[in-house]
């Protein structure tokens, strides 16, 4: 579609600059004058962003500026709730998901998710994996054992849970939960892989290996991680877009907003005088 | 100033407080000491009359010799038909009202109702269930029992149902809806397993609720003195011959009904102690 881009504003939407390396992305999911509405108020405005394939994109800002406002839009998970309400476009792959036409259900096998607190199932850590894969897919038992295996090895939890797969998800400790939560979403074998601040339950050793982790995924999946934690958004992410009162105040090159952000607001945030 | 237990203000406050500790300890007991002379009258009472006869032979006539059979097992079959029909019932009220219409007005209409029903006399509820089928079909019969029960039965489901699926965090459900799993199945593969033993607790205390109900089953399953499996014809139940036994002049009747009045609470109190159990691990996160 573009070559790439870089929408600080609305007006430079249709513009986007090539980036300095001249390299080229592709648009995975690309958000467009999204407006967000808890009730009367309104908790996005106009926000405009691209994830592209295969790149992580970290999105920053204080508390309650709209981070997972804007990610719970990408998979339609705010559908859950009445009285909340995207207004504008989120294009994936060029389709609108945000039309009525859309399955919410085919959507989020698409677009995975994965939650601040840790969510296991009420069950074996093998159905945990299992359960979700069944529903789209008709496999054998050997064929299902290997996707549980394979999705288990890739979220960097296979050594410690393959002699205890019947055990409890709950039996777990909180980053070994936390990564049963991305295998499971790992395993439907989704395109876009949304995490809300997936660090912000856990110790510094499962933090590091959830990072590992994202560098490893994003060579097959598309990234958007939410983070109050400014190293982890500079280290994890390839974009980063800084988020403050519902609107989207600048997004660029991770390597740029954490050296050269062009708005004071970023500059502030980022240099922790606010926030 | 300093803090000391001379403060005057302090020294107000601790003893306010003990006599405040003394005044609920005080209730407590007062509470406790009936219910433990209620269960001790019952048990010393009821304990002469217990031998295999109660549990193999029919009510006797007054003077000869018999046991509570027929009054049992009608009591089981009663009790089993009500929670075969009240808890599916009931369930799928619950679920309505904590999964699909969670934020609609018919689910307040509905609690609000359901709440009426759950604290409603149960003799009320045996006089409609005997205008709408014994007085149509003429007779008393064991099904008519059977559904006086099962209206007690639903409105307890329904509750605890409801209050158990609303206790299980939201974040279970955006986590499997994430993985575009539809309502139904979230509702059936991760709600109700996170759930049931809540759910389980619920029906559990709704058996206990009727197992010694007396005036709704006075209306219509009414009474039998020999043993029948027919539910179209009056069935004995365990309240209803105690009912009628305890107050009769004849001695053996009166030892038979202080028999029954205590399986009875043993019963209840055994349910009562398993949902208690079962509640402490009311939903698995």
């Amino acid at each position: 579609m573009t070559s790439l881009a870089i929408h600080t504003e609305v007006k430079e939407q249709a513009s986007a600059p090539a980036t300095e390396t001249g390299e080229k992305f592709e648009e995975k999911v690309s958000v467009r004058n999204l407006n967000f509405f808890y009730g009367d108020f309104r908790g996005l405005a106009d926000v405009n962003v691209n994830l592209y394939k295969n790149k992580v994109t970290a999105f920053i800002g204080p508390s309650g500026c709209g981070k997972s406002t804007l990610l719970r839009v990408l998979n339609r998970i705010y559908d859950l709730y009445p009285n909340q309400r995207a207004e504008g476009e989120v294009l994936l792959d060029g389709e609108n998901i945000l039309s009525p036409a859309q399955d919410v259900n085919l959507l989020r096998a698409k677009v995975g998710m994965v939650f601040q607190k840790p969510t296991p199932f009420p069950m074996t850590i093998y159905e945990n994996i299992a359960f979700g894969v069944r529903l789209y897919e008709k496999l054998s038992k050997s064929e299902l054992d290997g996707r549980v295996e394979v999705a288990l090895q890739r979220s960097a939890i296979w050594d410690e849970v393959k002699d205890k797969l019947d055990a409890s998800g709950l039996s777990l400790s909180g980053g070994q939960q936390q990564r049963l939560c991305i295998a499971r979403t790992v395993a439907i074998r989704p395109e876009v892989i949304l995490l809300d601040e997936p660090c912000s339950a856990l110790d510094p050793i499962s933090t590091a290996k959830i990072e590992e982790l994202i560098d490893v995924l994003k060579k097959d999946y598309t990234i958007a991680i939410v983070t109050h934690n400014m190293q982890q958004a500079a280290r994890t992410s390839d974009y980063t877009a800084f988020m403050y009162l519902g609107e989207l105040v600048e997004f660029d090159e991770t390597s740029k907003i954490f050296t050269n952000p062009k708005e004071q607001r970023t500059q502030d945030y980022i240099t922790g005088r606010f926030g | 100033m300093a803090l000391n237990s001379t403060n005057a203000l302090y020294a107000r406050r601790r003893w306010r407080n003990k006599f405040a500790t003394a005044l609920s300890i005080g209730a407590a007991g007062f509470g406790l000491t009936w219910l433990v002379l209620i269960l001790l009258v019952l048990v010393i009472k009821g304990v002469g009359g217990l031998s295999l006869a109660v549990f193999t032979e029919m009510t006797p006539p007054p003077g000869g010799a018999g046991g509570l059979l027929n009054p049992i097992i009608g009591s089981l079959i009663l009790t089993v038909i009500a929670v075969v029909l009240g808890t599916p019932l009931g369930i799928l009220a619950g679920t309505y009202m904590a999964e699909y219409g969670r934020y609609s007005k018919l689910t307040m209409v509905v609690r609000f109702i359901n709440d009426i029903l759950l604290s409603a006399p149960s003799i009320v509820i045996g006089l409609f269930v005997y205008e709408i089928m014994v007085a149509q079909m003429g007779h008393f019969s064991a099904w008519a029992g059977a559904v006086a029960l099962a209206i007690i039965v639903i409105p307890v489901v329904v509750r605890t149902t409801e209050d158990m699926l609303l206790l299980v965090p939201n974040t279970l459900r955006e986590a499997s809806a994430a993985l575009g799993l539809p309502q139904w199945v979230v509702i059936r593969d991760v709600a109700y397993r996170a759930a049931r033993a809540g759910i389980i607790t619920g029906i559990l205390l709704a058996i206990a609720r009727i197992t010694g109900e007396t005036a709704p089953l006075l209306f219509t399953a009414l009474n039998n003195q020999f043993f029948s499996w027919d539910l179209n014809a009056p069935m004995a139940s365990l309240p209803v011959v105690i009912f009628q036994f305890a107050l009769s002049p004849y001695d053996d009747w009166q030892q038979l009904a202080w028999t029954g009045a205590l399986l009875i609470t043993v019963t209840v109190l055994g349910l009562s102690i398993l949902a208690r159990v079962l509640s402490s691990k009311k939903v698995a996160q």
